[in-house]
């Protein structure tokens, strides 16, 4: 599988604070990779420097051979990255159609596509998000498994090859993170996506992920398959306590 | 032959013979009626009522102030407390040129235009690097600032006296009937300028917009070239308004920063916006209607007090009506964003 993501020795620090610390990892095509870490450990922070939210203060990113490092967010999204948030934030004057029609427009580059062709678009992805029926309502009156629903249907209406799935779980119930879970494996095998996942679950992730990462006050502390994570001592010190998985 | 006006349908009558239209309710919603109302109201204003004329072309020109306001409001995600910046450089650019270098109105007209856009696209990194009370604090002084400098540098700006012998647009050899064609000019300004930011506001560019009104971080992420939206957006209304300084300089025949610089006119420009219904492009027209008519009522019944009463009424409306006159009637409808599309299974 040919690598689609190197983040090589990126460092973010805010102040005096290092949130991301010489952090380096790759991600092959079509893998799902877990980030997992404790709260405020700096994943999301890592995620927002791949994504271009935040610009890395040291190292660089490269995706699908291109030097994305200082490129601006909408410049990576049209080559290929989109992302899901941890606090879902749709448009909330926006209805769900449009909001995805915004992403179907905008996230890849495809000239002079109309805006009833992007609509057409749209629906198919809410349609596979099971958020047809909800088309017309605005983004501030969905509930928040309709808005995970919504978040993954915005980013993957871009057409991307790497979606970063910021703790999909976070704030359901059972059935729905069950849910939410076969719709992220339904994501996969339709669309091809590579998918980089943050969770605090470990469980999701041991089914889900071919590898996985660990990070520990903004830095790397493990890399490997679930189990050997999992087993790892180090990250259960830090992480899991003491019980083993 | 006998006619009769039903609800939903006209009934014609003739001997034995019965002609039916039937009226939808959305035939109500064509502009062409209200446009046609618009013209009919200016055509009878001069026969019955000329005095009337100069509020009409008030209305329609803070109309058209507030309809450019409106598309910038949106595209840049924040509200300009300094429109009347545009007014003055539109105005005084083409005072300058009308008076010194004796160019008529439709040259200056060219060098209104070119001083909306130098001024707007110089200022437009505003919308971007500034955010919140700061872009308003900053939009809010320019033209106080502008005020000042046309008080420093007299011998060119003649200060509060203002210029004075600018080409005048119109002479028709009749004072009224200048009146009427400044008027229908001016309405026919406002008109060009609802169609042009209601197709901008339908158009798939307005998706990008409303999604930089709501989360302009999240518009980025999602592909959308949030700088280069922001700058159209901020500049584009801004050549637009500095037309309408154009047109005062001209109509008047003389322009001051005192009467378009200060806070004063830029309230009545806010208040038409919102008055009418927050950038709701119809309802500037109802705004604009409604604060000058409002203000020439004010000043013939109250008098001096009229600057007093005048904010006190609008504030009035602006907590009861927090949509805003034409509010009132969208509340009716499902709210809808612009652009919207519906789609069927």
């Amino acid at each position: 599988m040919a690598e689609i993501l190197k983040v090589n020795n990126v460092s973010k620090h805010f102040g005096g604070l290092m949130a991301v610390n010489d952090v380096s990892f790759s991600i092959n095509e079509g893998e799902t990779l877990g980030l997992m870490g404790p709260n405020g450990a700096g994943k999301t922070t890592l995620v927002n420097m791949i994504t271009g939210q935040y610009l890395a203060d040291a190292g660089n990113i490269q995706f699908m051979g291109h030097d994305i490092t200082k490129l601006p967010p909408y410049k990576r999204c049209k080559l290929g990255i989109s992302r899901t948030y941890q606090i879902p934030r749709p448009f909330p004057e926006l209805t769900a159609l449009m909001s995805v029609v915004v992403s179907a427009l905008y996230g890849k580059d495809r000239t002079n596509q109309s805006l009833e062709d992007a609509a057409t678009e749209a629906t198919q992805y809410l349609e596979f998000c099971g958020l047809f029926s909800k088309r017309n309502v605005l983004g501030k009156d969905l509930t928040l498994y309709e808005l995970r629903g919504l978040e993954l249907a915005r980013a993957l209406a871009t057409t991307p090859k790497l979606v970063f799935v910021d703790e999909v779980m976070a704030g359901l119930n059972p059935s729905e993170a069950s849910k939410a879970v076969r719709l992220l494996e339904r994501t996969k095998e339709e669309f091809g996506v590579t998918i980089l996942w943050i969770e605090h679950v470990m469980a999701a992730l041991m089914k889900a992920a071919q590898r996985v990462v660990v990070l520990h006050y903004g830095k790397k502390i493990c890399e490997g398959p679930p189990q050997a994570v999992a087993n790892d001592p180090y990250v259960i010190e830090c992480y899991l306590g003491s019980c083993h998985v | 032959m006998e006619l009769e006006v039903k609800r939903e349908k006209l009934v014609l009558r003739v001997g034995t013979q019965k002609l039916e239209w039937h009226i939808e309710p959305r035939y109500w919603r064509n502009p062409a009626i209200y446009v046609g109302a618009l013209i009919v109201l200016s055509v009878l204003v001069y026969f019955f009522y000329p005095t009337l004329l100069p509020t009409i072309i008030d209305a329609n020109l803070l109309a058209a102030i507030a309809i450019p306001l409106g598309w910038m409001t949106i595209g840049t995600g924040r509200l300009n407390f300094g429109p009347q910046f545009y007014i003055g450089a539109g105005g005084y650019a083409a005072a300058l040129c009308s008076i010194h270098l004796g160019w008529p109105p439709f040259v200056t007209l060219l060098v209104a235009i070119i001083a909306g856009l130098v001024f707007g696209l110089l200022m437009s990194p505003l919308s971007i690097i500034a955010g919140g009370l700061y872009y308003t604090l900053l939009t809010l002084l320019f033209p106080l600032v502008f005020l000042e400098v046309t008080f420093i540098y007299i011998d060119l700006f003649k200060g509060d006296t203002g210029l004075f012998g600018i080409a005048p647009m119109v002479n028709l050899g009749s004072f009224t009937l200048n009146q009427l064609l400044l008027c229908l000019m001016s309405l026919f300004m406002m008109l060009v300028y609802m169609l042009i930011v209601d197709k901008i506001l339908r158009s798939k560019f307005a998706t990008s917009m409303a999604a930089i009104n709501d989360d302009e971080e999240v518009a980025e992420a999602m592909g959308v070239n949030v700088k280069k939206i922001k700058i159209i957006s901020f500049t584009v209304p801004a050549v637009m308004i500095a037309v309408i300084g154009w047109f005062y300089a001209h109509y008047y025949g003389t322009f001051s920063g005192i009467t378009y610089l200060p806070l004063t006119f830029m309230l009545k420009v806010l208040m038409v916006s919102m008055i009418g219904g927050r950038v709701q492009i119809y309802g500037n027209v109802v705004g604009g209607y409604f604060i000058a008519f409002l203000e020439l009522l004010l000043i013939n019944v109250v008098g001096d007090y009229s600057p007093v009463i005048f904010p006190v009424i609008l504030l009035i409306l602006l907590l009861t009506l927090p949509e805003g006159l034409f509010g009132l009637y969208r509340k009716r409808h499902y709210r809808e964003y612009l652009p919207t599309i519906h789609v069927r299974r």
